[in-house]
């Protein structure tokens, strides 16, 4: 985890994170949306379509699996428009993790996750994942550090 | 440093203005300057990406799963979707049109140029023009409007934070669409309207099938059939790949869609014209 004290900090040195792991980043922000004239199977097979030449009928069968490890089975064909928050974070967050070792980042999760009182559901939902994913970073606000669970001042 | 050298041209030349008309000169040489220069700026570019698009079109890579989904799609929305409209379109027209030339040849007497008017008027003219005309009018919009949401959602930036190259992913797909959905529509708005030929000179001639089909082939000429081909598919691509560029022009305000889809359209016309204008400049030299 990774805390700021401003929006201009933050912000930069999310860039420079962005900028380095590049060719495995799967960004999970406000700032990278689920595409909106594709359903949300879709927009998470993409990634593994076109990096991975991966057929349309394997990408379906791999992504319903996986939706269905979510418990999110009835999301496969709705689009972003009609998600809950709790719905689109998932369908992003399987996006970021279709990337080849993925160097996931959750940049400021509760931004999208509005109604979470704290973390938990965050933990919960990336060790559901954690098989998919080389490593998991989060970029937030000092002052949401509560909200992890984390009271020590030092970064991760 | 432009002002004062028309100013100095103007002095030259001219015996000397009163201060008035010679700002009035000068603003107007100055507006033209500029509409020139933004206007060959805009060819340029267009011409440019153009450019970009085509050569990625021969490349291996530009064919992965994701984009031959999206080529698919987009085939279904612009020649699958369509072919109610356009049927119905081409049989409307082929009736008045076949009407019309057949009239006028009986009037006439001059049944030896039946088929060099059907095929120089109807396979070569009428055909890809309409055909582009109402695939402009529902995709080449749909496209324009389409990339034009995309950037202000910034759902293009999305594509590129996760390396999906816009060109293979999203243009070429559209592009290629266009190419192809123009030259099979407009061979099956002509194979409509001389099938409906076919049927008006029986009625009115008596013509058999034979005569009527040798009738044509004696008046199509390859050259003739590869230029309608090109010039379909410079249709094809000019009015998917300009309504990109124009979309991808949107700001990130909700507002600068309907800007960018109306100036998408206006380029679009503007380019049919030029590239009609232009096949026939090649045809008829």
């Amino acid at each position: 985890m990774r805390f700021f004290e401003s929006e201009e900090e933050l912000q930069e040195k999310l860039r420079d994170f962005i900028t380095a792991h590049k060719s495995r980043l799967g960004l999970v922000s406000l700032e990278a949306p689920l595409i909106s004239n594709l359903p949300v199977w879709s927009n998470i097979a993409l990634i593994r379509q076109y990096h991975q030449n991966m057929s349309w009928h394997e990408a379906k069968i791999t992504i319903d699996r996986l939706l269905h490890r979510m418990g999110m089975d009835s999301i496969a064909e709705k689009r972003n428009p009609s998600l809950t928050k709790e719905e689109r974070f998932y369908a992003m967050l399987l996006r970021a993790a279709m990337v080849r070792d993925a160097v996931v980042v959750l940049d400021k999760p509760f931004s999208i996750l509005t109604n979470l009182r704290d973390g938990h559901f965050l933990m919960h939902i990336l060790h559901k994942v954690d098989d998919l994913i080389a490593e998991a970073h989060i970029f937030d606000y000092s002052w949401a550090k509560e909200r992890y669970g984390v009271t020590a001042d030092a970064e991760d | 440093m432009i002002r004062v050298t028309h100013l100095m041209i103007i002095r030259t030349l001219s015996p000397p203005f009163p201060t008035v008309c010679e700002s009035i000169m000068i603003s107007a040489i100055e507006q033209i300057g500029r509409v020139t220069l933004r206007t060959s700026s805009s060819v340029g570019s267009t011409l440019s990406f153009a450019a970009r698009v085509f050569l990625r079109m021969f490349e291996r890579r530009s064919y992965n799963s994701a984009s031959r989904m999206v080529l698919i799609n987009q085939i279904y929305f612009t020649s699958v979707q369509i072919l109610p409209l356009f049927l119905f379109v081409a049989v409307i027209f082929g009736a008045m049109v076949n009407g019309m030339v057949f009239q006028l040849i009986k009037k006439i007497g001059q049944t030896d140029y039946l088929g060099r008017l059907l095929m120089g008027f109807v396979v070569m003219e009428i055909s890809p023009f309409v055909t582009v005309l109402l695939i402009a009018l529902r995709s080449s919009s749909a496209i324009n409007a389409e990339i034009a949401v995309m950037k202000v959602n910034r759902e293009l930036s999305t594509l590129e934070i996760f390396n999906i190259d816009l060109i293979d992913y999203l243009f070429v797909p559209r592009v290629l669409n266009g190419i192809l959905s123009m030259v099979f529509l407009s061979s099956l708005f002509s194979l409509v309207v001389l099938s409906i030929g076919l049927f008006v000179s029986s009625v009115i001639f008596g013509t058999s099938v034979d005569a009527y089909i040798d009738t044509l082939l004696r008046s199509a000429s390859l050259l003739d059939m590869i230029i309608v081909w090109f010039k379909c598919a410079a249709f094809g691509f000019f009015i998917t790949l300009i309504p990109i560029i124009l979309g991808m022009n949107a700001s990130q305000e909700l507002t600068s869609i309907p800007v960018a889809v109306l100036n998408g359209m206006v380029k679009v016309f503007s380019a049919i014209i030029i590239i009609e204008v232009l096949s026939s400049i090649v045809r008829f030299i």
